[in-house]
């Protein structure tokens, strides 16, 4: 079941979005979709089911935290898991991000061991939400 | 310190004489008294614009002069923007191809297991598990391109608004048009890699243009 989780990966460094979907196959995970902006990112939410977004934080057009404020004030998309992944680490900012509701936050440079935990942790935590 | 002391005692007579009509409720004298205050700061702050003015057109006559200002303006600061937007796109190759070549390595440790004499034994799985985890690891390390990425994004902006303050000073100077051309001297320490876009004069594309340049030069 947790192998079918839809996931949507949001960088505007292609680097990235391929280290994060690398990471992610090898966990196992098939289902990955890329987005190069909060922009580009927030009609593909809009219009497709995903299940997880993993985004960075600064972005060009729209912002990590912005499409992660556009998510939670829509009622379609309210719940869905956000885990922030950005090189923002001023304490301020996580905890403006931890205000406007994101699921977990991973610092770059990151390991492959924390993104899993990080993973994992938000999946149980839904696992037990939707019973 | 001393010229608003000084400012205060002038101001003194005008402040009795203000407070003293208020007292007799003199309309008239009391708007005169006003008048003639209003008028003093004014004239302290026209001849301060002029001075400013004065200095202000000085500064830009020598600027004018400085011939290494529009040099800087016209070509310095756009090719540093290049070199930047350059050094982003090699990173950005030379990290997709590093990943490339890792996907195309891992397999391949499944590939020598399976050929090994015993692909059971403990040291040739383990040898291949950490052989995952490096190559894993070498993908993972290729993040440096998004970091160094995002910095150097910062300088270019930073460029950016460097440029646009030089271009509004060079128009104010009005010399902007003017197309000086300086004879570019030949860096001692080199010009570093080729920048496209950043122009020092011809330079080799490749190897295969350096061979024919050193075998035209009889080499």
């Amino acid at each position: 079941m947790s192998t079918a989780i839809r996931y949507l990966v949001v960088d505007d460094f292609s680097t990235m979005r391929r280290i994060v979907k690398n990471l992610l196959q090898e966990l196992g995970y098939q289902n990955i979709q890329e987005a190069d902006d909060g922009k580009t990112a927030w009609p593909m939410l809009q219009a497709g089911s995903f299940d997880f977004v993993i985004t960075d934080w600064n972005m060009p057009l729209m912002p990590g935290l912005d499409l992660l404020k556009a998510i939670r004030a829509d009622d379609k998309l309210k719940s869905l898991p956000v885990l922030m992944v950005t090189a923002e680490a001023k304490r301020e900012q996580i905890v403006e991000a931890v205000q406007a509701g994101v699921s977990g936050y991973v610092v770059k440079p990151f390991t492959a061991e924390i993104l899993k935990q990080k993973l994992d942790k938000i999946l149980q935590a839904r696992a037990a939400a939707t019973g | 310190m001393m010229d608003s002391q000084r400012n205060l005692e002038r101001l003194r007579p005008l402040l009795d004489r203000l407070t003293a009509a208020v007292s007799a409720g003199d309309a008239p004298e009391f708007e005169r008294v006003l008048d003639d205050l209003v008028h003093g700061r004014r004239k302290d702050l026209f001849a301060e614009l002029r001075r400013l003015t004065a200095r202000v057109r000085q500064a830009l006559e020598s600027f004018q002069l400085n011939a290494r200002f529009s040099e800087l303006a016209e070509k310095d600061v756009p090719d540093a923007r290049q070199r930047l937007l350059h050094v982003m796109k090699l990173t950005d190759e030379a990290a997709h191809q590093t990943m490339d070549l890792i996907e195309r390595a891992t397999p391949l440790v499944s590939t020598l297991v399976s050929a090994a004499a015993d692909p059971t034994a403990p040291s040739v799985v383990a040898a291949a598990t950490k052989l995952r985890s490096h190559l894993s690891d070498v993908h993972l390390a290729q993040g440096y391109q998004d970091l160094t990425g995002q910095i150097v994004r910062g300088v270019i902006k930073l460029v950016d608004e460097v440029e646009a303050t030089l271009a509004g000073l060079m128009r104010i100077a009005g010399e902007a048009a003017e197309d000086q051309t300086i004879a570019a001297p030949i860096a001692v320490n080199g010009y570093g890699p080729v920048v496209p876009g950043v122009n020092h004069g011809a330079a080799l594309g490749n190897q295969q243009d350096v061979d024919a340049l050193l075998s035209d030069l009889g080499l």
